[in-house]
């Protein structure tokens, strides 16, 4: 028996096998929405072509020398063909990027790939330059070594998988790429800010046109038309920005570069200058009331977001926060703390156990005494608290998830409470109990 | 298309045998000899099925080829009527269910030995090296403190990593296998061990390596978009090895940083 098979159903089902063959649209970087798209189109392309010019495109990258980034001299030779011209280090990091990193935190390390909506903390963006874990002073970019542990340790609590198995050589190339997107990124940013600075909004556009218009309408002479004076004010505003441009690039770049290279110095590294107290119970409770703010003059006030109990359920994150730097001051529309890129954010839970940042004592150090960035966790070191006292916060953290018998360090609050302690103990039996 | 039926179906079983009988010299096989006790008999249970199936499969073409040959040449015959054959029936129920049934008892013995908890090696089942927990997509690995018993629950002082497993060489050894997030395998395709991670079960797998050297682990059950780069590795080490091993892991973890010179070391 034959099957007849109607000629149309059959070329329907070959073209609907076939759909989704062939070449993907080549990879771009995209413009950020946040920044370049606000601005008017002439001064969005000027901002392009500067980022074109300096960084070029994911197919044609520019190694801009101004960066302390090793792109790669070139190791002309018969076996290393892919390491025959400069900046093979930048390729090689951008191959294995596309690879493993890309459909988190997108072709532009903007974290908006096209796994990104579906995580949820979503992948960091990069182009703010701002980085939660790592080991240098609180204003400063991570160190190198800091996005490599990254890479390797993964950060257990997120989707962020560790790539240890790729090697030394192949993670210091991922982290120079990465390195080079956040400064391509910050690069749009601070532009976009001094273009917005110099009028290339619409809405400075829009104000100009009409005091223009104000003013002809005083004059009482020949009124000029609106698109006319448009026309001529978005020129005015442009040439004021390309007469500049050079120099304003030149600046902004110069002070990247500098932000980047001064991470690397060693000064830069927050190093703990007191050995870490034994965790003692002594010391965890000096930690605990510390963390209580119950030590006059050290108002610490981590239980305010991180709870009495430390579940990361402080008062805090039952509040609505207003969003930064909106007139008028608008609230974001879910509760709790958000963090720079506008997400919601959950102070840690210390129960758990899990540490994003690492769990040796001086990654929880480093934390509480420069804050994470881009966080509302602020740093205690060197203001609220000195070293002995951040230790002894460090061990009581280190202690929480261990509460009662099977903590390796029992706590003496446990057998022989003391008043104030006694009523937090008091209050997380009844947090437990609900 | 007097007999090409017979040549269609004759000519592929000769394809598959003649495949399968060159596959190990292209390395379409095994990844190399097994390097665990167990995986050696786990191969030989292997073989031996794989032997009877064989065995049944050319059988099975040949008399299937022969029919088309015999019947298909296009000369008309009439087909002769029978009412089926009770003692055809028994000997063709009869001869597969015994051979089931031998594979059956003949493979007890080492499903026993890797499977059933009581037939574990005491000391393995007492001490297990770590718990390994897999989330998608990389394994992560808690050690009890050098000279300690791993717990069920974390331990102040357990020593952790991601994605390298270390154990000592050549003697059976016993991890916790658990998931974060969905199913995942734990797959050492050298030793021959799999195990799926079910979420919610603390599952013990017992393996021994061999020989001191680093083994493949990867995921063997379908985890989500990340599955194919959800790989690890097993190294095998000396006993002294491992020790230092663990010490210097002790050390990384507890470093209070102040010794610190260079970023973040």
């Amino acid at each position: 028996m034959r099957v007849q098979l109607p000629i149309p159903s059959v070329l329907f089902v070959s073209a609907w096998l076939l759909a989704g063959c062939g070449q993907p649209p080549p990879a771009t970087f995209v413009l950020n929405e946040k920044a370049t798209k606000l601005l008017i189109p002439e001064a969005q392309e000027t901002l392009k072509q500067v980022l074109a010019d300096n960084f070029g495109d994911p197919n044609q990258l520019v190694a801009w020398q101004k960066f302390p980034i090793d792109y790669g001299a070139a190791q002309p030779g018969p076996d290393n063909k892919d390491r025959d011209a400069d900046g093979w280090r930048l390729k090689e990091g951008r191959n294995l990027y596309m690879q493993h990193c890309l459909h988190c935190h997108g072709v532009s390390g903007d974290g908006n790939g096209p796994t990104a909506r579906f995580l949820n903390p979503r992948p960091r963006d990069y182009r703010q330059g701002v980085f939660k874990f790592k080991s240098t002073q609180a204003p400063f970019k991570p160190a190198h070594a800091d996005l490599v542990r990254v890479l390797k340790e993964g950060i257990p609590g997120t989707y962020m998988p560790s790539f240890v198995l790729l090697g030394d050589e192949k993670l210091g190339m991922i982290v120079d790429y990465v390195r080079w997107l956040s400064i391509r990124g910050d690069m749009e940013i601070k532009l976009y800010n001094e273009l917005a600075a110099a009028g290339a909004t619409p809405k400075d556009v829009a104000s100009t046109v009409e005091n223009l218009l104000q003013e002809a309408k005083e004059d009482g002479g020949k009124r000029p038309g609106k698109s006319e004076l448009n026309r001529k004010t978005i020129d005015d505003v442009m040439k004021g920005i390309n007469d500049g441009l050079a120099e304003t690039v030149e600046t902004v770049a110069s002070d990247i570069a500098e932000s980047w290279a001064k991470a690397e110095e060693p000064e830069s590294v927050i190093a703990p200058k007191v050995k870490r107290t034994p965790p003692s119970p002594a010391s965890i409770d000096r930690g605990r009331k510390l963390y209580l703010s119950q030590v006059q003059g050290k108002k610490t006030q981590c239980a305010d977001c991180h709870g009495p109990a430390g579940r990361g359920d402080g008062p805090n994150t039952e509040q609505f926060w207003p969003i930064p730097g909106t007139t008028p001051e608008r609230k974001y529309e879910t509760v709790g703390l958000h963090d720079e890129w506008g997400f919601p954010q959950q102070p840690r839970n210390l129960t758990r156990g899990v540490y994003r940042g690492g769990r040796r004592p001086v990654d929880i150090y480093r934390r509480i005494f420069a804050g994470i960035r881009g966080t509302q966790m602020p740093g205690f070191g060197g203001t609220v608290l000195n070293d002995e006292e951040i230790w002894d916060v460090v061990n009581y953290v280190l202690s929480i998830p261990f509460d009662g018998k099977a903590s390796a360090y029992p706590t003496e609050v446990e057998t022989e409470p003391k008043a104030e302690v006694a009523d937090v103990r008091k209050q997380e039996a009844g947090d437990r109990g609900q | 298309m007097n007999r090409f039926w017979c040549f269609f179906f004759s000519g592929a079983a000769a394809i598959a045998v003649l495949f399968s009988a060159i596959g190990p010299s292209y390395g379409w096989w095994f990844p190399g000899a097994s390097f665990s006790p167990l995986g050696a008999q786990i191969d030989d249970l292997f073989y031996l099925i794989l032997v009877i199936t064989s065995v049944t499969f050319i059988g099975v073409h040949i008399v299937l080829g022969y029919i088309l040959w015999q019947y298909g040449s296009g000369k008309p015959r009439r087909a002769s009527f029978l009412h089926g054959s009770h003692a055809l029936e028994v000997v063709w129920s009869i001869v597969p269910a015994g051979v089931l049934l031998f594979i059956a008892l003949y493979q007890m013995d080492v499903w026993a030995r890797y499977r059933v908890k009581s037939n574990f090696d005491p000391a393995a089942v007492a001490h297990p090296v770590a718990e390994v927990t897999a989330r998608q997509f990389e394994w992560r690995i808690r050690y009890p403190a050098p000279g300690k018993t791993l717990q069920d629950k974390p331990q102040p002082d357990d020593l952790y990593t991601v994605n390298d497993l270390h154990v000592p060489v050549g003697k059976p050894v016993l991890i916790k296998l658990r998931s974060e997030d969905v199913l995942h395998s734990f797959f050492l395709p050298h030793l021959r061990v799999k195990q799926d991670a079910v979420p919610g079960l603390s599952i013990p797998v017992w393996f021994q390596a061999d020989k001191a050297q680093v083994y493949d682990l990867v995921c063997a059950e379908l985890c989500g978009w990340g599955h194919y780069k959800m790989r690890g590795q097993l190294t095998a080490q000396r006993a002294e090895e491992y020790k230092a091993y663990l010490d210097e892991l002790s050390q990384t973890q507890f470093d209070d940083g102040v010794a610190a010179k260079k970023n973040d070391e």
